[in-house]
């Protein structure tokens, strides 16, 4: 029988893990337990993080903002933090599964699992979101396209869990996110695109970066693509040619939701409706 | 290993092996068989319920994280005779018809309606979206639920 | 604290609802609706008992394969297993199905699709039961085998069933009117296609479940969700070797079925398993993979269409050929395909058809019944047809319907006369004239950026019942309980659709009564009487027309008692809710006081109704007739709806579906909404996004998080216009309408999305992706 933890703190987490190296760690369960029930994984035992308070708490520290890694995506998108300095975040987070997943579903879950399509990782890069990592008696932090190496590989060591991501103040007036999945809810994303950058005035392109979700093995960055628009303004013509330079760094692959061919084709025309 | 929870306005203490699933507890060891499944994994919200208020999936809870919370399912929603509101506009408004996802689709406006009093058909819908339903076409759910919107949704 | 499974109709239900009158016409509440809202209602997976066993199945796992041996020893050695049964200890003849008796309970020589059920396990937990389904092994001689229409019909094929003279053909059946195919040759215009249909899952959302009690003494009772207790207790009792009368079938309400529980799922395994467990309740409630490996599903269809029409776009000929990949065994494959044929060259006169249907055996999943049975692959076809011509010949595709519908006493397509009640005609005009029709063009310049508008209209039609061989009967049964109360045995279950509670309104506007006067008992084979299955859009027609006479008779014996007993005349008497009422001095005999002045059988009254079927016979192939052709009554329906197409993404949302609906008489407006908005559910969802592919024999999409049904996001608000009709041969003029709704949105949304895009799809589901190359070749046409 596998036994079951609920620390309710990290300082009564450290010695339980410490016994139980075996153990999974999981919040919401949304992904855990499922491969749970179909026999992927047969964790010698479990230790649910949805009660560590470190782990919940989602505040400001000076210009950063802290989400932490087992808020649940419903507290997430209940903060103004979240809503109003993040759109693009929050319009992610807001795709994810159905209203019972989100308020199960968490940040970290979805870092950990390192899905590519994974809805919230795409618009964490266009942030800049850097992952922090704690063990006992020590933090790391890391930028997310450091931290996430591959698919369901991280940059996780031995006795260290995500605690959370910081998300660097923005003064981006450009913020956009679009997931095509196989239907409104519950849907795995086919792919999707996250935007997050600065516009003159004018409409020209300060700043911008660009982040695919679905169409490689992990978050399909195209730093080409970026610099194509750089001082541009964003027309069918200028975010087609960016587009196609996107098509170039993703890989997308055939699955039972969606043909390669396809999901390259979404790399460029999800672009196309930025164009006012 | 011994949890306790309030489940429907009782408190309960149960013996339950640390890794079962909450909604396997919730059926077979208490008998609220008004808690579906009908797919184990996420992505039919029949085996909703809700926890402190909010509509979560009990395939993918284990009995352990019910420890100390406070749990809702179908059978606790009427007072006595007197019926929930959603309850009662899910039978006017012809909400019901295979019976399955019912339970569910009422707990997840339950949960819908304490964190969004006054959503439209549209935020209905979306709410809602957890929820499958093969009978309806989820038309006279939406009315049932925006009925009680309508009405002020008066708690019993 | 465990349920209380024997629960009848709510007391609650009674005191809150219990005053209103039961008039046809009326939208009363449904019966069962309390019962459900409250979490109450007794599901078939819904039994839970200290000493019960848990059923499992080991499944075969491969498509095609010879049965060597099975070694249960390591299974049976288990702590916590009670038994592990093969086909040695089925006593009977290990066969069952519908029309023919092909499927094995446990597989005996060989497998023929990956979810044949070869041992089954009793366990006291569901851990030892995993376990123990793990430790079986098969021994299992692999075969080539059959994935596709074309694998299955090639010469030298390995066939699926060596018996068949046919080979891998399971029906073969052929209709010729008027000249045939030689037609074709005179028409002005000839438009072709070939269409490829999805296999669908019904994704009911309660897996198949039950659980049985075998008393030595008693017999054997189970109880199941099904939609046909009475077909299951013949089936289960020559299975398993037992007498009918020891058998008993309980069919509570399920939860949800759609076609897919018609027929023994999962009946037979429980039977076998408790007669190895005398006295201990044995259950089994199958996961969603396992259900959706095991159950029958929509069959998937190639069907290729030539129609021909003069200038005028009036309909001259049509060459049809249809084949259904109907999977390994019989269970209704062939009446599917009949129906399709049937119903292959829609809701329009054709004078000079040929039409060819063909059910082919292979290893893939079953195929078997789902809501439409055949048709909705026929009708996105034709109709898909009728758009092309209407293209072709530059007309209005509504015009050019008008001009070829069906109309009362014109010739079905297969050359059959129509005597039933028929309201096409004011479907289409109320169609043409509705608003998304006429202000189409304004509506379709108003979409949004990178979007692209279109709107669709589709026609169907869907015959009711069983055809002319198979006896559609319905068994009625109704009593004046020792309450005071009127029982209505229902002998049709209801899956959802509502017959149940129809039936207490039938009966309670016959005889005045109030909702606190009426109760229900559910199909149980040792209560209630035979009434056939529910299905076919028969359930509330012939039960309907059984439970009027029943209770007209019943209401006729009640006046005259009670005029006997006050010694007034029996005219003098009328029924009012809870008593009879002497009119002219206002004296009352409650139903209580009178229920206790006559006897048990005095208080029943049964009546048997068989359902007319057409005289005419359109085909000499014998097979045609036994599997359904032709039909006499059928409903009649069009369709609009109106898409929006994203140009970058190919997704296309719904945002206007609109049924226009002749099926008679309306009893309940609240249960026909239902049933259409529910139908239209199931079709977009056809449409749209469903398919259960199989690679080699194994499904692909085998979860709910791979299978995609709507979730209530995805679909629109509908709206429902119902012509008046009356179908003198219906209850309360009557016609059947749980299928009709599931055949037009294939039709309509292709349609839609055709008109959208600039061309027309032929491929179903509809995938952003498809969108996407119909929009590409939409462009390059017009820039030819």
């Amino acid at each position: 029988m596998t036994r079951v933890w609920l620390p309710s703190s990290l300082e009564e987490l450290w010695p339980l893990w410490a016994e139980n190296p075996g153990a999974a760690l999981y919040a919401g369960g949304t992904d855990l337990l499922v491969r749970r029930r179909a026999g992927l994984v047969r964790p010698e035992a479990l230790i649910c993080l949805e009660r560590v308070a470190e782990l919940g708490r989602i505040e400001p520290d000076g210009p950063e903002v802290f989400l932490g890694a087992a808020a649940s995506f419903s507290r997430l998108l209940s903060s103004p933090l979240v809503t109003e300095k993040y759109p693009v975040l929050a319009a992610a987070l807001q795709r994810i599964g159905s209203p019972q997943v989100r308020h199960m579903g968490t940040l970290g879950g979805n870092l950990v699992t390192a899905s590519p399509a994974g809805d919230s990782l795409p618009p964490l890069y266009t942030l800049d979101a850097v992952v922090e990592l704690v063990a006992v008696g020590a933090t790391r932090r890391v930028p997310i396209a450091e931290f996430i190496q591959g698919p369901g590989q991280v940059d996780l060591r031995p006795g260290e869990l995500v605690s959370g991501v910081r998300l660097p103040a923005t003064d981006g007036n450009l913020q956009h996110f679009e997931k095509v999945g196989s239907r409104a809810a519950l849907a795995i994303s086919i792919a999707s695109l996250a935007v997050a950058g600065r516009l003159s005035d004018q409409g020209e392109v300060l700043q911008i970066k660009l982040a695919w979700g679905s169409v490689g093995p992990t978050v399909v960055c195209a730093p080409a693509a970026e610099a194509a628009l750089q001082g541009k303004k964003l027309t069918p013509e200028t975010l087609a040619a960016a587009g196609e330079l996107a098509q170039q760094a993703a890989s997308p692959i055939d699955d039972l939701r969606a043909s390669r061919e396809y999901r390259l084709a979404l790399v460029k025309n999800l672009l196309l409706r930025l164009a006012p | 290993m011994t949890i306790r929870f309030e489940i429907n306005g009782e408190k309960v203490e149960l013996e339950v092996a640390p890794d079962a699933r909450a909604v396997d507890v919730l059926r077979r060891e208490l008998g609220f068989t008004g808690v579906k499944e009908a797919c184990g994994q996420g992505e039919c919200g029949a085996c909703t319920v809700l926890i402190d208020g909010q509509s979560r999936l009990s395939c993918l809870m284990l009995a352990a994280q019910l420890h100390g919370r406070t749990v809702l399912t179908i059978e606790g929603m009427a007072h006595g005779d007197r019926l929930h509101p959603l309850q009662e506009s899910f039978i006017e408004h012809g909400a019901v018809q295979c019976g399955f996802c019912t339970p569910g689709m009422i707990l997840a406006a339950e949960s819908l309606l304490g964190r969004e009093p006054r959503p439209d058909r549209e935020r209905i819908r979306q709410g809602l979206s957890g929820n499958l339903c093969r009978c309806t076409g989820y038309q006279k759910i939406v009315d049932a639920v925006e009925a009680v919107v309508r009405d002020g949704g008066e708690k019993p | 604290m465990l349920q209380n499974h024997s629960m009848k109709t709510p007391e609650i239900f009674q005191a809150r609802y219990g005053a209103r009158a039961a008039r046809v016409g009326s939208s009363l509440p449904r019966a069962d609706a309390l019962a459900k809202v409250t979490g109450r209602e007794p599901y078939a997976c819904d039994f839970y008992h200290p000493d019960m066993l848990w059923l499992g199945v080991k499944r075969a796992g491969v498509p095609h394969a010879r049965l060597r041996g099975i070694d249960v020893a390591a299974a049976r050695e288990l702590s916590g297993v009670a038994a592990v049964l093969t086909h040695d200890d089925v006593q009977g003849s290990n066969r069952q199905g519908v029309v023919r008796k092909d499927q094995p309970v446990l597989v005996d020589d060989k497998v023929r699709h990956a979810g044949d059920a070869v041992a089954l396990v009793l366990a006291m937990d569901p851990a030892s039961l995993a376990r123990a389904l793990e430790l079986i092994r098969l021994d299992l001689d692999p075969l080539p085998g059959v994935f596709d229409l074309d694998q299955a019909l090639a010469p030298g094929a390995p066939l699926v069933h060596g018996d068949n003279p046919q080979g891998n053909l399971m029906l073969a059946g052929q209709v010729t009117i008027g000249q045939g195919l030689d037609a074709l040759d005179d028409c002005a215009v000839v438009v072709q296609e070939v269409f490829r249909l999805p296999r669908q899952e019904h994704a009911y959302l309660e897996t198949e479940a039950g659980w049985a009690l075998w008393d030595p003494d008693g017999g054997l009772t189970i109880t199941a969700s099904t939609q046909t207790p009475f077909r299951d207790m013949a089936e289960v009792a020559e299975a398993l070797g037992l007498e009918r009368d020891q058998v008993r079938i309980k069919a509570p309400y399920p939860g949800g079925a759609f076609g897919g529980k018609d027929g023994v799922s999962v009946q037979s395994l429980l039977g076998l398993a408790a007669l190895a467990a005398p006295g201990v309740p044995v259950k089994i409630w199958l996961d969603r993979q396992e259900s959706f490996i095991a159950s029958p599903k929509r069959h998937p269809a190639r069907l290729a269409y030539r129609l021909g029409a003069g200038q005028d776009g009036t309909l001259q000929a049509l060459h049809a050929v249809l084949h259904y990949d109907t999977g390994p065994y019989d269970h209704l494959g062939g009446v599917v395909a009949t129906l399709g044929l049937e119903h292959s060259g829609g809701a329009y006169v054709i004078p000079h058809v040929h039409l060819e249907t063909y059910a082919v055996y292979t290893n893939n999943p079953v195929g078997g019944a789902f809501r439409g049975f055949g048709v909705p692959q026929v009708n996105a076809a034709m109709e898909g047809m009728m758009e092309r011509l209407a293209g072709r010949l530059g007309m209005d595709p509504a015009k050019l319907r008008q001009k070829n519908i069906l109309r009362p006493g014109s010739l079905t397509p297969v050359g059959v006369t129509l005597d039933c009640s028929v309201g096409l005609a004011d479907c289409l005009e109320q169609a043409a004239g509705h608003r998304l029709w006429t202000r189409r063009r304004p509506w379709k310049a108003a979409a949004g950026p990178h979007q692209r508008r279109g709107v669709g209209l589709a026609l169907a039609l869907h015959g009711m019942g069983y055809g002319p061989v198979v006896p559609d009967v319905a068994n009625a049964k109704i009593e004046l309980s020792d309450q005071g109360r009127l029982v209505v045995y229902c002998g049709v279950v209801d899956m959802g659709q509502g017959n149940a509670s129809t039936y207490l309104q039938v009966a309670g506007h016959l005889l005045n009564q109030d909702l606190a006067h009426l109760e229900l008992v559910l199909p149980d084979t040792a209560r209630t009487l035979p009434s056939g299955s529910s299905s076919a859009s028969r359930t509330t027609f012939t039960y309907g027309r059984a439970l009027l006479a029943a209770a007209g008779e019943l209401k006729v014996r009640l006046l005259k008692r009670a005029a006997d007993m006050l010694m007034v005349p029996v005219e003098e008497m009328t029924l009012v809710p809870g008593a009879v009422r002497h009119l002219t001095s206002g004296r009352e005999l409650s139903l209580k006081d009178l229920a206790g002045f006559m006897a048990g059988e005095e208080r029943v009254a049964v009546h048997s109704f068989r359902a007319p079927v057409s005289p005419q016979r359109p085909s000499d192939d014998p097979g045609l007739t036994l599997h359904g052709l032709p039909h006499r009554i059928f409903s009649f329906g069009a369709q609009l709806c109106g898409v929006e197409v994203d140009r970058l993404t190919g997704r296309v949302r719904v945002l206007s579906l609109v049924t226009f609906c002749d099926v008679g008489n309306v009893i309940n407006r609240q249960v026909l909404e239902q049933q259409v908005q529910g139908g239209a559910a199931q079709g977009l969802g056809y449409a749209l996004w469903e398919r259960m592919r199989s690679r080699e024999g194994r499904i692909i999409e085998n979860d709910l998080s791979t299978y995609i049904i709507p979730t209530a996001g995805d679909l629109p608000d509908m709206e429902l216009v119902v012509v008046p009709g009356f179908e003198p041969e219906g209850p309360f003029g009557m016609k059947g309408a749980g299928e009709l709704p599931t055949d037009l949105p294939a039709a309509a949304v292709a349609a839609a999305v055709a008109d959208a895009c600039g061309a027309a799809p032929n491929r179903f589901p509809i995938t952003p992706q498809v969108v996407l190359e119909l929009l590409h070749q939409g462009a390059a046409r017009n820039l030819a």
